[in-house]
């Protein structure tokens, strides 16, 4: 572990972050209780009360008793359980993106690549247009027509997200499919279809892997944005975004509840964008000296 | 294939691009207004202007805004037509240069959509350049200190800054730039940055009324320094040092990747050995060997960094109340303005294509390998 740790330390420390996280968002329904989000309790409303830190703001409730360790929130609720039970939310979405965006991404991006032509030219440029527009733009007009749910949120973003997997699948295939195994395959006389997907495909198989680890950050970002720019279906939903936008309005009376919930966002993203950088650092050993 | 050849034919795609987008976002903010809901800042696009105001008129309404659908569908033309025909009329109007009311809360009606849209633009546009000279200022010396220094100290310091850089959440950051400076200055009794506003408030005044400042570039900075008008300038820069520092950090954070990367494959090529070895001094062989050949990579991302400025706009002037594009595309999605919708998008998609095709053409200008 330790000559691990030596070694590469940034992708161990991206791997215990990124699997910490997800060790919480699995075991969290058994830390807190599921439903305790909907509960309020107006009589603990900003408390703070947590003997280790505080913080020079004026209206504070001064709530004796249970002690709050990242304080409660404008509906009384305790901003540690609501991380706690914002986290596996996060996750399962942006996991949900990734992995459907990577299968457009591999079906339309190895199709256009392997068949080349005309496909080849659609393809592309359908994806011209999506790139033609940043992509929290390009969510927030998809979000115009749809009705503000946390599933119709996550295709806003899919609709975002998969162009980006499509070149980059392309454009592993095109330099992977004039390689000479790939030739000496097809003098065998095998089919296309199976040299695509059992030969080219996992040939080229972990920039995408790079990409996923990375990406999984990355929606994250863009999700808890889409929440804070107020597309979000309940104020009252633990999404680490709409934790942070519960906050706005006390951002200079009780500041906790805007820098823990996007702490919480930092760290997370931070261990999948360690992870994602270390592997790359680990799969292309030119750019490690 | 020529240069000038291949940017005209950029310029067809970005015509089809444009369309494209265009009556995509049409189709979703036609399908998101219920029929008995405003139709559209167009009464109907074949009424003449006497129209407009007799129905507006009739109906209590003091501006031409349609109030409701089904009102109209039985004598006006326009209101009847199928979705495809809506389009045309509206892409016929919209290229005569009509824009129509915004719908935006507040100027219903009374306030023609392209006037709000250009009041708010030099706003967007000098927070986004801003943030653009901040990014090249601070990656570039911390890629290139980052790649000379490879793993030693300054290089694992501008790598976690660069990861923990795109890892924050814009908005986030935003909010703790604030909390730090605004909130624990003006604890310290030396408050200097505005929490919000692209002014403070007396100054917001002065702006807003004509005449004090002359529109000579358009950029209300910009305006204040060539005019003199230092107060007001530097209550404007002031306001502006948050939101541009919150916007660059993410785009800086991927320029200092990509180019310690790619100086770091230039410092390995043959001629910076050759020149090494002719005892050029290592300045020499950094910044006039190394740099200029690390540069085209650097260049080619610039596209992205572009993209990534004009999304985060969007937050950044939320988070800041900046008066902005950006601010206001956000209350336009949530009451389908779809005129301000079309016009943003498509002046972000004319602003990131045309960039990119700049982008090209500086690069096949700068390395005479490169063929279209």
């Amino acid at each position: 572990m330790y000559f691990l740790f030596k070694q590469n330390p940034v992708v161990v420390a991206g791997s215990v972050i990124a699997v910490g996280s997800l060790l919480l968002a699995l075991l969290s329904r058994f830390i807190v209780d599921p439903n305790l989000w909907q509960v309020e309790n107006l009589g603990q409303r900003l408390c703070w009360n947590n003997p280790a830190f505080s913080w020079p703001v004026s209206n504070v409730y001064n709530c004796s008793g249970a002690s709050y360790p990242l304080g409660t929130d404008s509906y009384g609720r305790n901003v540690l359980q609501m991380i706690i039970l914002a986290i596996p939310l996060d996750l399962e979405i942006s996991l949900t993106i990734v992995i459907l965006a990577t299968i457009v991404g591999v079906a339309l991006g190895s199709l256009a690549a392997y068949a080349g032509g005309k496909i080849d030219e659609l393809i592309l440029r359908i994806t011209d247009v999506f790139f033609a527009l940043p992509a929290l733009v390009l969510a927030i007009v998809v979000m115009v027509v749809l009705g503000r749910t946390l599933q119709n949120l996550t295709i806003a973003v899919l609709i975002t997200w998969w162009p980006y997997y499509v070149r980059l699948i392309r454009s592993q295939v095109l330099s992977e499919k004039e390689r000479p195994y790939v030739e000496a395959l097809r003098s065998t006389g095998a089919s296309p279809l199976r040299i695509l997907f059992l030969h080219i495909l996992p040939n080229t198989i972990y920039p995408v892997i790079v990409q996923m680890t990375l990406d999984i950050g990355g929606v994250i970002l863009t999700f808890s944005a889409l929440m804070f720019l107020g597309f979000s279906p309940n104020p009252l939903l633990p999404e680490l975004g709409n934790l942070v936008t519960d906050g706005i309005s006390y951002v200079f009376t009780a500041p906790w509840l805007i820098i823990f919930p996007g702490l919480t966002i930092v760290i997370i993203v931070l261990g999948f964008n360690l992870l994602g950088d270390g592997i790359r650092d680990i799969l292309d050993p030119r750019l490690r000296r | 294939m020529k240069l000038y050849e291949y940017a005209i034919r950029r310029m067809f795609l970005l015509v089809f691009i444009l369309l494209v987008i265009s009556l995509i976002v049409f189709y979703m903010a036609r399908g998101a207004l219920p029929p008995e809901y405003s139709l559209a800042p167009y009464i109907t696009p074949r009424m003449t202007d006497s129209q407009k105001l007799n129905l507006a008129q009739s109906l209590g309404v003091a501006t031409a805004v349609c109030p409701s659908y089904q009102a109209f569908t039985s004598h006006l033309p326009g209101c009847e037509a199928p979705l495809w025909g809506q389009y045309v009329d509206w892409l016929e109007l919209v290229l005569k240069g009509d824009w129509g009311y915004s719908q935006l809360p507040g100027l219903q009606g009374t306030a023609k959509t392209w006037d709000v849209f250009s009041a708010r633009f030099p706003y967007t546009a000098q927070i986004a350049i801003v943030s653009a000279i901040l990014t090249f200022l601070i990656a570039f010396p911390m890629g290139i200190i980052s790649a000379t220094h490879n793993n030693k100290l300054p290089d694992h310091a501008s790598r976690i800054t660069a990861l923990v850089g795109y890892s924050l959440p814009t908005y986030w950051f935003g909010y703790m730039l604030q909390i730090i400076f605004v909130l624990y200055l003006a604890i310290q009794g030396k408050g200097l940055f505005p929490s919000s506003g692209a002014l403070s408030t007396d100054c917001a005044i002065c702006f807003s009324s004509p005449g004090v400042i002359p529109a000579i570039t358009g950029l209300p900075l910009l305006d204040s320094l060539l005019s003199g008008n230092m107060p007001y300038f530097w209550d404007g820069f002031v306001s502006l040092i948050l939101p541009a520092l919150t916007l660059s950090l993410g785009t800086m954070a991927a320029l200092t990747r990509i180019v310690r990367s790619s100086m770091m494959e230039a410092l390995r090529q043959d001629y910076i050995l050759l020149a090494r070895s002719k005892g050029l001094r290592e300045r020499i062989v950094v910044y006039r060997h190394a740099l200029r050949n690390a540069m085209l990579p650097a260049i080619t991302v610039s596209g992205l960094i572009f993209a990534g400025l004009l999304g985060g706009v969007v937050l950044v002037e939320t988070v800041f109340a900046y008066p902005g594009i950006g601010q206001a595309i956000v209350s336009a999605s949530l009451v389908v303005d779809i005129n301000f919708l079309e016009l943003y998008v498509l002046v972000t998609a004319v602003i990131l294509v045309v960039s990119n095709l700049c982008v090209d053409m500086i690069y096949a200008v700068l390395d005479p390998r490169i063929r279209y």
